[in-house]
């Protein structure tokens, strides 16, 4: 495999013509033999990652803080994948979800993060370094960022064990999803992902349509309905897949789904037009049909959510002034600001104790802690987003990380799912 | 000096045919070879097995219940392949047939020539999404229909079905078949239809034995215009399908995103030799040089 | 061909107006044309010569006035049912159509058979000399096969009037003669009327039974070729049909043929006479050609014979007296607008 890595590496990237590439290649002798000219100016990191994980007040705000120059590449979920397996040269820091791992390690093209640089490793939610909230398991199947976290060496294509010095992903947001509702137009409570698939919802329901993630919720709604029992949701069977994706099919042909969705904003639409009742869902999708002034739920289960986290991790090339920037730069956002920021739009923070520093003991209690808002809640950017008295869906972070049952996750037999996924929409 | 006259045409061909060699037919090589190539979830080896193209075609078995996937991918292309294309053929040679022959004024038609880009003036995606309140559950085609009485329930079918896809294919597709269609008529002497009708020859004679005879190359190259974005469309498919519809770009798409370059790859040879082939099929039977 | 011997293609226009909104292309014009008649309609290009066939034909709307072709009013028949048919200045050929399909059109839009439309187009196939060509496209044929397959379409109506726009323009000065000839030819074996539009006079002269010189919308003169040479009517007609010397005398203007004015240095007492000045002089081969021009620039020629060149043996820049028999001058009419 190491021989044959550098070639197919090769290959592959003269396959995508990108300008993107041959922009962060030419990049790269910069780092490497200008340092002087670089010490003279602010240091400018290439963010990549998907549009919700990014904030212009973020980069703002670094900057001021640091003298970091944060310069944002924008790309979608399996982007950002598809970037660091072809073009690792086209970024000096991504942040990637914990369920991709499986896929970008062993490519090579990440190094480990130095958990000893990382200053504030060891306040990190105990959700991602150990799979627990305040002491408790919380459901391990899939992938768990905690099996995934550590590496056995800062340039190893394994993942460890045991915890190690070497990091895969430092995390920045997490949360875990369910289904959303238009509690004005079903008008009951909603307590199973068994609803998804209830004839009730005939032609108003919705699934995700990109596969890791929808075969996850097709699988809470399968062991829902007490069809089957699964291993582990997240690296299932053949058997397995074929019968989830044979329960799918069965309700796609009784017409239970008015659509599937693959965009953030096609899952807002969705919702907001009435087209669906219920759907997998988003948080900040709910969120954006809420703000436009229709009610949606995002709707806490018995069965549980499924739980995703994303985190840095650095490009194997990147070096010298750039390297310690990085570190810099993702230690700044474990200091608080970021944190609270990112809890304000309804995710969660790596850091929640610096983060609480940074918010208003009422938004803290409200975001965090389940309670009653006693005041309106605002956005980060200042809008209304809830008023006083409101309690937050799904309740307290306790509550709402403990009812993780699975992690999104990329299976053993991912080319068998792909393969059979194409058959759920093809029929 | 004739070779050295031809020799400097070469030369003058070349800049273009570099460009083309680079940007076209080296990605096509590069497409086709990756095709046979190996992979892992992360990685792809070269390598020469078919195994890309046997997994395309998995489950395809004689006496099989029901067609495969694939097979059923592409008849659900092929129909809207055949639907657009008739649709937009039959409103092109109306549309262009008006602008060039009733529409008098050059400015008027320029005017009208440009309202028919407007499907153009915005995003796929946005367009795609104005359809919501027109055809939607709640949009205006069923508000109204009910205000009428003429239905109870709101149509269900009109969004995310094959007939919202073909609304949209035809509404974004028509004005590839107007456009060779104009350029067919405006060369059509406006003495061979006096001459047509000196002989006798009343209005639908005349388009039947002139124009439409006259417009082959045109509607050759508009039908290669349609069917060719529609045989690689699968935005339109998946927005107004409601991703439900299966399209053989969205297939290709699916892999890609999975890493799984190569079965892409084989996929992408698969699509180019379906649609040469009915580019191929057309083109026998019309002569296309002659429009160029 | 049974009717071929009567006489057909009588033609009346009564008053016939063509405007475009505005702006008068045709200005009431009266004409009457016997049948089996070869009418050229002469003038200058925008005279409304090409209107005025074109109404003819019903390729153009008749604004007000009447149109008349053997005796039936046609001014608001379609093309094919007027009897007239129509050569277009392009030849307007199907370029999809072999050779035979075109000059079959008409039969084949009455729901005429292929083997039939086939064999009736055998004579006229014949006829223009193509039936060797038959089965190939126009863009196969040379400009005058173009024309004659053209001529041929436009006969399989049986026309009683043929129409024909500029049907020379496009041919070399060589065979312009010869079709010339074999259209007049044509005309008088079939019995029917041809409309000629031209702008050219000397085919007008030597093709037309009756010339109509159009000028401006209306009908400036017409006559027989012989009449239109001879007598201009106007000071316009006798400038367009060429050959004549448009004279001032006193408020009144004289035309008188070039080869009637003779030249003298001395002047011939009997004769009218005016004094120019040699700006040109040109061997014909039959004659020399002198151009002259006035004190006020007015230009004047003068066709010398031989003899009379030599004789006289005139320069360059000389200044000498036009003179001509009063008998040859004619009186023109003052321009009516």
């Amino acid at each position: 495999m190491p021989n044959n890595k550098a070639v197919s590496g090769v290959s592959r990237r003269k396959l995508l013509k990108s300008a993107a590439m041959i922009a962060g290649a030419a990049a790269i002798p910069e780092v490497i033999y200008a340092p002087a000219i670089l010490a003279a100016e602010p240091i400018t990191l290439r963010y990549l990652s998907t549009a919700t994980n990014q904030a212009p007040a973020i980069a703002e705000q670094a900057f001021k803080d640091t003298g970091i120059k944060i310069e944002y590449v924008t790309v979608t979920t399996d982007d950002v994948t598809k970037r660091i397996v072809t073009q690792p040269d086209s970024f000096d820091l991504v942040d990637t979800e914990y369920f991709s791992l499986r896929n970008l390690v062993p490519s090579g093209n990440l190094k480990g993060m130095d958990a000893k640089k990382v200053k504030l490793f060891d306040k990190i939610t105990t959700v991602i370094t150990k799979g627990e909230v305040n002491g408790k398991k919380i459901g391990d199947q899939g992938t768990s960022p905690h099996k995934v976290l550590y590496l056995e060496g800062e340039h190893s294509k394994k993942f460890a064990k045991s915890p190690t010095e070497w990091l895969t992903l430092i995390p920045t947001t997490y949360n875990a999803d369910t289904l959303g509702i238009r509690p004005d137009l079903i008008g009951r409570p909603i307590t199973s992902w068994a609803e998804l698939v209830n004839p009730q919802f005939k032609g108003k329901a919705s699934i995700i349509n990109i596969p890791s993630i929808g075969i996850m919720d097709a699988a809470m709604v399968t062991e829902a309905l007490g069809i089957h029992k699964y291993g582990d949701k997240g690296n299932m069977t053949k058997a397995e897949i074929d019968l989830t994706i044979a329960n799918l099919i069965k309700y796609k042909k009784a017409g239970q789904f008015r659509a599937l969705w693959t965009d953030f904003n096609q899952s807002v639409n969705l919702m907001a037009s009435g087209e669906t009742e219920i759907q997998s869902m988003w948080s900040p999708a709910v969120t954006a049909v809420r703000l436009k002034g229709i009610p949606c739920v995002f709707q806490p289960l018995k069965e549980g959510a499924r739980g995703w986290a994303s985190g840095f991790a650095l490009p194997r090339t990147l070096t010298g002034k750039k390297l310690d920037a990085a570190y810099e730069f993702v230690n700044w956002f474990l200091s608080g600001w970021a944190g609270a920021y990112l809890n304000r739009q309804g995710y969660y923070s790596a850091v929640l104790e610096t983060a609480k520093t940074h918010m208003e003991p009422y938004e803290w209690a409200y975001w965090m802690e389940g309670k009653a808002a006693t005041q309106d809640i605002h956005g980060p950017d200042g809008g209304l987003l809830e008023k006083k008295g409101t309690v937050r869906d799904g309740g307290s972070y306790e509550t709402r990380m403990a009812a993780v049952a699975c992690w999104n996750s990329i299976m053993d037999e991912n080319e068998y799912m792909v393969k059979k996924w194409n058959e759920f929409v093809a029929a | 000096m004739g070779t050295a006259a031809h020799r400097s045409i070469w030369w003058l061909a070349s800049p273009l045919a570099a460009v083309l060699l680079l940007f076209f037919a080296v990605p096509l090589v590069l497409i086709g070879v990756v095709s046979f190539w190996s992979y892992t979830g992360y990685s792809i080896t070269p390598a020469f097995e078919l195994r890309n193209y046997a997994g395309i075609f998995d489950g395809c078995r004689v006496g099989g219940a029901g067609p495969c996937v694939v097979l059923s991918t592409y008849l659900s292309t092929l129909f809207f392949c055949v639907v657009v294309w008739a649709i937009t053929l039959v409103l092109g040679f109306c549309i262009a047939y008006f602008l060039v022959f009733e529409v008098r004024s050059s400015r008027m038609r320029i005017g009208l020539g440009i309202l028919c880009t407007i499907p153009f003036w915005t995003s796929n995606v946005i367009r795609m999404i104005s359809w919501i309140p027109l055809l939607g559950r709640n949009g205006m085609v069923n508000l109204a229909l009910m205000q009428l009485h003429l239905i109870n329930h709101p149509l269900e079918w009109l969004l995310y079905s094959r007939f919202a896809v073909a609304v949209a294919m035809v509404h974004i597709n028509t004005v590839f078949m107007i456009v060779p269609l104009i350029n067919s008529m405006a060369r059509i002497s406006p003495s061979l239809i006096e001459a047509a009708r000196d002989a006798g020859a009343s209005w639908w004679q005349t388009l039947r034995n002139i124009i439409i005879p006259l417009c082959r190359g045109g509607i050759a190259i508009g039908s290669i215009f349609v069917i060719t974005v529609v045989m690689g469309d699968y935005i339109t498919v998946g927005l107004m399908g409601g991703e439900q519809i299966a399209s053989v770009g969205k297939t290709i798409q699916t892999q890609i995103d999975a890493l799984q370059f190569p079965i892409a790859a084989a996929s992408a040879v698969l699509l180019l030799a379906f649609v040469m082939l009915m580019i191929l099929a057309l083109i026998r039977i019309v002569d296309i040089r002659e429009e160029l | 061909m049974s009717g071929e011997k009567t006489l057909r293609g009588k033609i009346e226009f009564a008053a016939v107006t063509k405007s475009y909104g505005r702006v008068v292309a045709v200005d009431t014009i009266s004409l009457k044309l016997p049948a089996a008649t070869y009418c050229c309609l002469l003038g200058p290009s925008g005279c409304g010569k090409t209107s005025t066939l074109r109404m003819l034909a019903g390729h153009e709307d008749v604004s007000s006035g009447d149109i008349l072709l053997d005796d039936v009013n046609v001014t608001d028949l379609a093309p094919a049912q007027r009897g007239t048919a129509m050569m277009f200045q392009n030849y307007a050929l199907f370029p999809h159509l072999s050779v035979a399909e075109n000059i079959a059109f008409s039969l084949k839009m009455q729901g005429i058979g292929r083997a039939e439309r086939r064999e009736a187009a055998e004579p006229l196939l014949q006829m223009v000399e193509l039936a060797a060509m038959a089965d190939r496209l126009p863009a196969q044929l040379s400009g005058g096969q173009q024309q004659r397959v053209a001529l041929a379409r436009a006969l399989m109506t049986r026309p009683a009037a043929l129409l024909l726009d500029e049907p020379l323009s496009a041919l070399d000065p060589f065979l312009r003669l010869r079709v010339r000839g074999e259209l007049k030819r044509l005309q008088k074996s079939l019995g029917i009327s041809f409309v000629h539009v031209t702008h050219t006079q000397d085919e007008a002269l030597a093709l037309a039974d009756i010339v109509v010189l159009m000028n401006d919308g209306r009908i400036e003169q017409q006559g027989t070729a012989h009449d239109v040479f001879s007598h201009p009517r106007t000071a316009f007609v006798a400038r367009f049909i060429g050959g004549h010397n448009v004279i001032a005398q006193g408020d009144s203007e004289v035309a008188v043929r070039a080869d009637k004015v003779t030249l003298s240095r001395a002047g011939t007492g009997t004769m009218a006479q005016h004094a120019a000045t040699i700006r040109d002089i040109e061997y014909g081969g039959m004659a020399y050609h002198v151009r002259l021009s006035d004190a006020h620039g007015r230009d004047y020629s003068c066709i010398l014979q031989e003899g009379a060149f030599a004789q006289l043996g005139p320069i360059d820049g000389e200044t000498l007296a036009m003179s001509w028999a009063e008998s040859d001058a004619q009186p023109l009419e003052p321009a009516a607008n």
